[in-house]
């Protein structure tokens, strides 16, 4: 018998346990766990859309009228004497800045392996929706869709992106979590968030890029590929996702 | 899903249920926690089951959701674990190798010492049988990636199980 062998049969043998407790789960609490999961992503994609979609439309309403230089003046100019167009820098800096723009928010270029990233200054109070904050402190598995809405508006390339496999876990203080499979170009791997409730000990994994939320708390995102030297998929968006979920959370 | 593939999940879940909790059991040293990461894999299985295509492949992807679960659990700051060169304590007396029972805890608390990678390699090689190329494809890793894992994990337990593990019988 080879080595390989006497260690497989050792295997084995450590592994049929006739000891081993009855198992804790069948086929019934597999499958309504798998449609609880599915309900309730469909839920939050449905909540999330009607949110975004108010959001659009509140502020569509109020940034319309104000782009259209308030509407007193009603003369029309003929060509010749319209002034002068505006540049593209000028026409760019009158519309609302895209979410990239907190790509400049401070700490964006920090230290590589633990970053902190400060949050954009006043971004919760301009007329967003209000912060997340902690969620239900249920035992229940840690795919919160609320925050995957949030996250999925952000950066939408994980919009149907899989979820990682988790274990069930209960969260005391109202932590919430998404583990997603995701695919950046070539890089494959797991995006992970976390939002954690203010006073939560915070112990961020290597690479993770954290910030404090608008609700006190902290959000932290990590990537990380498949294989041990695989790159990272959204490497270099992690400070870009940190400054923008903050005001959110 | 359809009634059709509810029936081939059905199927393929009383098959595989049983041995999915073994790997389970042997990757992460408890059986309760086993049963939450072999539910939490099936889960996903039946929540993509109409996206896997070639059922073939369906012990493959378990096992790499299943490994993936339990080494980012073991990564998590909560619940973080630390590879150790020290034996856990209640093993320090090897009883008779012949006892099956002596087999089961001193393998599994000496695995319980190894890195989760190195041991996720181990268990996919010696108790699911897998070869290197199969190890490789489970574990979404090169096969030198494997078989340098493999070596670094059996030279891990040989350091905390020392001549235990040669004593070891398979028994049972």
């Amino acid at each position: 018998m080879t080595d390989d062998e006497r260690l497989g049969e050792l295997f084995r043998a450590a592994a049929s346990d006739s000891a081993a407790p009855a198992p804790g789960f069948d086929h019934e609490a597999v499958v309504r766990t798998s449609r609880r999961i599915t309900a309730r992503r469909r839920a939050a994609v449905t909540v999330g859309g009607l949110a975004l979609f108010a959001v659009v439309g509140v502020g569509g309403a109020i940034v319309l009228p104000r782009a259209s230089g308030g509407g007193q003046d009603a003369t029309v100019a003929a060509p010749m004497l319209a002034p002068e167009a505006p540049s593209a820098d000028s026409r760019a800096q009158q519309q609302a800045p895209p979410p990239a723009a907190a790509e400049g928010a401070p700490g964006a270029g920090a230290a590589p392996d633990r970053r902190e990233v400060a949050p954009a200054p006043g971004a919760a109070a301009v007329g967003g929706p209000p912060p997340l904050g902690p969620g239900t402190t249920e035992c229940a598995d840690r795919q919160d869709p609320a925050l995957r809405a949030v996250v999925e508006e952000f950066l939408p390339e994980v919009i149907g992106a899989p979820e990682a496999a988790i274990t069930m876990e209960c969260r005391p203080g109202g932590e919430r979590g998404v583990n997603l499979e995701v695919r950046d170009g070539s890089a494959a791997g797991v995006l992970t968030v976390q939002y954690l409730p203010p006073g939560t000990a915070i112990k961020p994994v290597e690479g993770a890029v954290s910030a404090p939320t608008a609700s006190g708390g902290t959000v932290v995102v990590s990537t990380r590929g498949d294989g041990p030297d695989a790159p990272a998929p959204f490497a270099d968006r992690l400070d870009t996702l940190v400054a923008q979920l903050a005001p959110r959370l | 899903m359809d009634d059709a593939s509810e029936r081939e999940f059905a199927e393929y879940f009383r098959a595989r249920r049983d041995a999915v909790r073994r790997t389970a059991f042997l990757l992460c040293g408890d059986w309760h926690r086993a049963d939450d990461h072999a539910q939490a894999a099936f889960v996903a299985l039946h929540r993509h089951w109409r996206r896997i295509r070639d059922r073939a492949a369906l012990d493959a992807w378990v096992r790499r959701t299943l490994v993936r679960s339990i080494v980012d659990e073991s990564r998590r700051p909560w619940r973080r674990e630390r590879a150790t060169a020290e034996p856990p304590p209640d093993t320090g007396a090897v009883p008779s190798a012949s006892e099956a029972v002596t087999t089961r805890h001193v393998l599994v608390d000496g695995l319980r010492a190894v890195p989760p990678r190195q041991r996720a390699v181990l268990v996919l090689r010696y108790l699911d049988g897998l070869d290197v190329a199969g190890t490789a494809a489970a574990l979404g890793c090169s096969e030198g990636t494997v078989k340098s894992q493999t070596a670094h994990g059996l030279t891990a337990l040989r350091a905390v199980l020392g001549d235990a593990l040669d004593d070891l019988r398979p028994a049972g």
